[in-house]
């Protein structure tokens, strides 16, 4: 089984319809360059909403942070938004440590982050 | 306790040894009072304890230092570096006076100054500004004989599934745990970032602490490096600054023989301050 394995879905809501990223195991420096791609193209169509499902990471070093800050950055550009959803508390941890929830929305779920 | 105070754009770093609270209090309170008198901004991170030895004196001016407690701070001197600078950064430009009282006295510090008894004389130690004093380079003692030693290359959920069974056996209380997890895992990463060839991860630990160090070929130049905070949209530099923030303590040596880290982690809770 991969180390990481990522699920992207366009979901409809009453709203807008928002792009959905799961990410589910560890992302770390072995396995960025791949979570990079699947950003990239999910950027790439310029969604208004792009929501990061982060409830099954059960670690995140600061490749993956770069490869999400690097989207975010982009989604900005594109007058988009970008917003994780549901850290585990190391992940959570993180975030707060390298100040990127000061950059990022980060809900505690997905709900609320589509409502946010 | 150490004391900073700039004169004429001049950097000036003073270590200063106390034997008594009435020394403490008339020797930090002068050093301040005398940089607020120049209108200075003045800094103090000491220990909560010590805040009215300095802030009571007649005339000591107090309401106009800014104050921080040590003991918030102290498990890791790296996290006061980040607020020195932040402090500097919020009066740029301007001279300022920064005291700060740092926590382990058996720790090996380097002061470009000494005060003993009145009298400031030049530390053998130091090597000059953005310089590595020559004990950053001495050998750390060896690890124990019965350490756990792991060769890896590409393989980091290894690495962390090791630290965190070590730790858990070690009694490492779990928040911490994954503190350790992350610190070691950003260091190992880092080999594959930076170097060709394998790391090499060593942990022990004995009833006070548990300790991974990993050692690679690479080599960090940047005696600051990961000491700064980096801005949180910047490209790099968050994987030191990590593993600086969640480490009790972290030594560094780097040179001809390649870069070895050592994470320590306390198991019990670090002593309160005497």
């Amino acid at each position: 089984m991969d180390l990481l394995t990522t699920s992207v879905a366009t979901v409809e809501s009453d709203s807008e319809p928002y792009t959905l990223v799961e990410l589910t195991g560890e992302a770390d420096v072995t396995n960025s360059d791949a979570l990079r791609e699947v950003l990239d193209a999910e950027v790439a169509k310029q969604p208004r909403t792009m929501i990061i499902d982060l409830s099954g990471l059960r670690f995140m070093d600061s490749s993956a942070l770069h490869v999400i800050l690097r989207a975010n950055r982009v989604m900005d550009r594109q007058g988009g938004v970008l917003a994780l959803a549901c850290p585990r508390e190391p992940v959570a941890k993180m975030l707060r440590l390298t100040a990127a929830d000061q950059l990022i929305p980060v809900y505690p779920s997905v709900s609320e982050a589509t409502a946010g | 306790m150490t004391e900073s105070a700039a004169t004429a754009g001049v950097f000036r770093h003073v270590g200063f040894f106390y034997r008594t609270a009435k020394e403490y209090a008339t020797t930090v309170a002068s050093f301040l009072a005398a940089g607020l008198a120049a209108d200075e901004p003045a800094f103090a991170a000491v220990p909560a304890g010590n805040v009215s030895l300095i802030a009571d004196p007649p005339g000591a001016d107090a309401r106009h230092v800014e104050f921080k407690d040590m003991t918030q701070l102290g498990r890791n001197l790296a996290w006061s570096i980040p607020l020195v600078l932040g402090f500097a950064a919020r009066h740029a430009g301007r001279q300022i006076r920064y005291g700060g009282e740092l926590i382990w006295a058996a720790r090996r510090l380097a002061c470009p100054l000494l005060v003993a008894d009145g009298d400031a004389g030049r530390s053998p130690e130091y090597a000059g500004p953005f310089r590595l004093p020559s004990s950053r380079s001495h050998a750390l003692p060896a690890p124990p004989q019965a350490a756990t030693i792991h060769t890896y290359r590409t393989d980091l959920a290894q690495v962390r599934a090791l630290v965190l069974q070590h730790a858990m056996e070690a009694g490492l209380p779990d928040p911490r745990a994954t503190d350790l997890v992350l610190a070691v895992s950003e260091v190992a990463a880092n080999t594959l970032r930076h170097t060709p060839s394998d790391g090499t991860l060593t942990i022990w630990h004995d009833l006070d602490e548990i300790i991974c160090e990993i050692h690679d070929d690479g080599v960090i130049t940047d005696p600051l490096a990961g000491r700064r905070r980096p801005a949180p949209d910047a490209h790099g530099g968050h994987g030191l600054w990590l593993v600086y923030q969640v480490c009790d303590l972290v030594e560094l040596r780097s040179g001809g023989t390649g870069t070895t880290i050592r994470m320590h982690m306390a198991i019990r809770p670090p002593r309160p301050l005497g």
